[in-house]
């Protein structure tokens, strides 16, 4: 404050205008002056100011969390958790609350469109007959083995459909990909689970159930397989009334905020969690007595220690930890696994496991329950298998390609030329709800419905003890002239005739989810069971879903996991530079939630920022390089360059530097444009053995550019660092 | 700085000009209050004096008074039930939003009159079923076309028809005049 006014002039005058305020505005009931729209055909079974409730499943990722929304007047107005459903028991994430923010986006696509060119703003409105039309001529006008789908992880039902018709005409069979299933590094987890269990499967790991947790960079607690059900099993393993408080250590080279909750947080040298693993292991093994397992033996823990900044005692300490705990817990995930060697340090992990002998016990190990009418776990695609859909493209083996549920143009690395390829398919059809990236490029948007306005299931691919099929309604009604994909592609059929009109020989898309939920139907250990189709259904949306009562989890087999041998190497690094470069997925946005004021409003666990993109760098690495908070830095991989304010973190090794992803969009409506930048742009094309992008493997350089950006953030920079904080005069 | 300005406000120019401020201030509020206090502009002039006097009742068209919190104001369907059945509705030019809602599907936007602020808790059906009767409330709706509040729904006028009601019983009264009865 200056010297004519002071800090208490500055409040009379406050509080002068703040009664004046009140006085003014405080009088009236200006709520008087709302509108009420009521029904034009009210539901019989609504009554006038009392909320329905319907349950249904939650979109805003894959995990398929059941979710209750109470509606008010046809409007949805708030989501809650099914406090039923076996995944989430009644809760939900933030994701899961915005998920309104989606149904009410004014930026949503209303209408089937033409677009000009690619590219380009200027589209053009169609109606759905010529939609249907147009889809029904590009399915009837190629040959099958030049249709492909591209998906997203959700929903299943329309995955289901897509492949059915694929399997009867001979089209390529489905493609899902996933921003999130990607950073969670899936295939590395299912392939490892395949060579170490003899069985491609998600593990399920019983967090709750467990006495000490060792995570390796699975980010459990924000976006990492199924984080609602993980978070769940973390309250249990911390809960302390009927057992003995849990004890979680995180090993990771930038605390995340699931580090944050971790009693030990290890900074290892990323690349080197393989050998970390196996030095615990083999550490924890001398402490356990007998003979050394094979799959440890050649280890040196020194060297390790060396290699991973870590302390020998530490390490020591920490197998000390792990072998006198009765129910030890290793879990590999994340950033980890997104390195050349990463299926190497999924192995050496999930050997720790083997040690501690948990596999298919209670706070151990499990291989994750299938859903009631799924016969084998269908992984989504990796990202190299993603590198041999648009490499089919470049070389024009692709003429249609139709898109759902996914933005490949902003979730795959710009290093994979998805942009590129796209150029050399003669038709795109996307069937987004929003403006994405990827449906400025498309030539036909068909709008889907929102998933709160859509039928569908959701198979819950880990997370739940049981075997669930989580089950979607719509809870209000379509509010645009949008069409469900699943009925645009039932009617093309027809309209395309021959074998595409015999795959889906039903009315719509009700029909076809009855036929798919049939079976279930009489089936012993089911949630609710119905003596005819209409009646199961009903009782299919009333619960949200269906699922086993019984466990439905598999005890992985054991055998020779201690005898075989993992290659302990350190990873190896794309590019050159003094940094390594971890992206992670932001733990409020995601991969598709920058579109939601609420979600950009809602600070990052760690470091509060809002709204934007930054870069985390050490405090003292920043002092070297003569970096504050909210100088803008340049980062450039051997793919591309990137420019960001930083933000000075304490808690990241002084040899890396971390991004989170879910801003930078181009498009994607209002909310989301032109608001930070997009880190995958700096990820180059490398892979590791299971085919997972190494997105943690990168080495990049910094430089200062002498600009400055602030940074909106939750904490004060004055309140929390002191900064400008003076004395009043 | 501020010393200054209650220095000024002191002398005798200044108390002037804090009398004009304060009745300036109090005039725009008088103004602020009148104008809630007017029944707002309807998307239909609605003439409620003609449908009662066609012996319809009051719960025909607002059933949720009897079975929940809000009476509900009706959908469109349920006027089209009668209206479409009725030749006038095709000519008469005050029908013709309706006709015009009912043949495009737009909702129609009412504005309610009878409202109690967001922090009380109304509900319509324990009232109707202690035999409360709409007009008791709401007035006669045989004498008016648009629907007028013949008195402010405040807290007073609740709590006199509470404590009336309850009497001599004692129980009553405190389950009648609880806070927590109508703010929850």
């Amino acid at each position: 404050m200056s010297e004519q006014f002071s800090r208490r002039d500055f409040l009379k005058l406050a509080g002068v205008g703040a009664a004046t305020t009140a006085i003014l505005t405080g009088c009236g009931p200006a709520s008087r002056y709302v509108k009420r729209e009521p029904y034009m055909q009210m539901p019989e079974y609504n009554y006038n100011g009392q909320s329905t409730y319907y349950a249904t499943t939650c979109r805003e990722c894959a995990a398929g969390c059941g979710l209750v929304v109470r509606t008010s007047q046809g409007r949805a107005i708030k989501t809650e958790g099914n406090a039923n459903h076996p995944l989430n028991l009644g809760k939900t994430c933030a994701r899961g609350q915005a998920t309104l923010q989606g149904l009410y986006n004014p930026d949503r696509v209303t209408n089937p469109m033409k677009r000009a060119s690619r590219g380009a703003d200027s589209t053009q409105a169609m109606d759905w007959e010529a939609a249907i039309q147009a889809v029904a001529d590009a399915l009837k006008n190629n040959k099958p083995e030049e249709i492909a789908f591209l998906m997203g992880m959700a929903p299943d039902h329309l995955f289901d459909l897509v492949t059915d018709l694929a399997k009867a005409t001979g089209m390529n069979a489905p493609v899902r990909f996933g921003a999130l299933g990607m950073f969670d590094a899936r295939a590395t987890l299912s392939k490892a689970a395949e060579n170490l269990f003899g069985q491609a499967s998600l593990p399920f790991f019983d967090v709750g159930g467990a006495q000490v947790v060792f995570s390796f960079g699975a980010n459990f607690l924000e976006t990492w397989l199924s984080p609602v059900s993980y978070t769940r099993g973390f309250a249990g393993l911390r809960e302390a009334q009927t057992k003995q408080r849990g004890k979680f250590v995180q090993f990771e080279s930038r605390m995340s905020m699931t580090g944050g909750k971790a009693d030990e947080w290890l900074p290892l040298r990323p690349g080197t969690e393989a050998l970390v693993a196996l030095a615990i292991g083999r550490l924890a093994a001398e402490i356990l007595g007998g003979s050394m397992p094979r799959v440890f033996a050649s280890v040196d823990p020194k060297d390790a220690a060396t290699k991973s900044g870590i302390k020998l005692e530490t390490l020591e300490h920490l197998a000390e930890m792990f072998a006198s705990s009765n129910g030890a817990l290793a879990i590999p995930g994340g950033a980890a696994l997104g390195q050349s060697n990463g299926l190497a340090v999924a192995e050496a992990v999930l050997a720790l496991n083997a040690l501690s002998g948990n596999f298919g016990k209670p706070g151990g190990v499990y291989l994750s329950a299938l859903a009631p009418n799924q016969t084998e776990y269908n992984r989504p695609a990796s990202a190299r298998e993603m590198q041999a859909l648009v490499q089919n493209m470049f070389d024009g083996k692709i003429k249609v390609l139709f898109v759902h549920g996914v933005n490949p143009l902003f979730e795959l690395p710009a290093s994979l030329e998805f942009g590129g390829a796209s150029k050399y398919v003669s038709q795109i059809i996307s069937f987004a709800s929003f403006p994405d990236e990827t449906a400025r490029e498309a030539d036909f948007i068909f709008p889907d419905h929102h998933g709160l306005e859509s039928w569908g299931y959701q198979r819950v691919a880990t997370g739940s003890a049981q075997p669930v099929l989580s089950g979607a309604q719509p809870v209000v009604s379509p509010y645009y002239n949008t069409r469900a994909t699943a009925d645009v592609l039932i009617a093309a059929a027809q309209l395309a005739g021959g074998s595409f009109a015999a795959a889906l020989p039903f009315k719509d898309e009700v029909e076809f989810l009855q036929s798919k939920i049939a079976s279930l139907m009489s089936e012993a250990d089911g949630s609710i069971s119905g003596p005819d189709i209409a009646t199961f259904m009903a009782y299919f949306q009333q619960h949200g879903g269906y699922w086993k009562l019984t466990d439905g989890r598999g005890a992985p087999s054991a055998e020779d996991m201690l005898n075989r041998t993992i290659a302990a190497e350190e990873a190896e690094f794309a590019g050159e530079g003094e940094f390594f470069f971890v992206p992670f997925v932001s733990p409020t946005l995601a991969e598709a939630g920058a579109n939601k004021p609420w979600l950009q409003e809602l600070a990052d666990p760690t470091t509060t920022v809002m709204w934007n993109t930054w870069v985390e760098m050490n405090s003292e690495t920043a002092h070297e390089l003569g970096i504050e908070n909210d100088d803008m830095v340049k980062i450039v991989s051997e793919a591309g360059e990137l420019e960001a304010p930083v933000y000075v973190y304490p808690a990241i090794r002084p040899d890396t530097i971390a991004m989170p992803f879910g801003q930078g969009h181009t498009a994607f409506g209002r909310y989301a444009e032109g608001r930070g930048v997009n880190p995958a742009d700096l990820l180059g094309s490398h892979f590791n053995e299971a085919g997972d992008l190494a997105f943690a493997g990168m080495k990049v350089k910094v430089t200062k550019t002498g600009e400055k950006k602030l940074l909106s953030r939750l904490e004060s920079v004055m309140g929390v660092y002191g900064i400008g904080l003076g004395e009043e005069k | 700085m501020i010393k200054r300005i209650f220095d000024w406000l002191k002398q005798p120019l200044g108390l002037i000009a804090v009398g004009i401020a304060v009745l300036a201030l109090f005039s725009l509020a008088a103004y602020g209050i009148y104008t809630t206090q007017q029944p707002p502009e309807q998307p239909i002039q609605f003439p409620h004096q003609t449908h009662v006097a066609f012996g319809i009742q009051c719960l025909y068209c607002h059933p949720g008074a009897a079975k929940g919190p809000a009476a509900g104001i009706p959908s469109q369907a349920k006027c089209w039930g009668c209206h479409n059945q009725i030749a006038k509705t095709q000519t008469s030019l005050l029908l013709a939003p309706l006709k015009d809602a009912v043949t495009s599907g737009t909702p129609i936007e009412w504005v309610p009159v009878a409202q109690v602020p967001d922090f009380v808790q109304f509900n319509h059906r324990a009232h109707i079923a202690a035999g409360k009767n709409c007009e008791d409330c709401h007035g006669d709706m045989s004498k008016v076309t648009i629907a007028q509040n013949p008195q402010v729904f405040n807290m007073g006028w609740c709590l006199n028809c509470h404590v009336e009601t309850a009497g001599q019983d004692h129980e009553k009264l405190v389950k009648l005049s609880d806070c927590g009865t109508c703010h929850y």
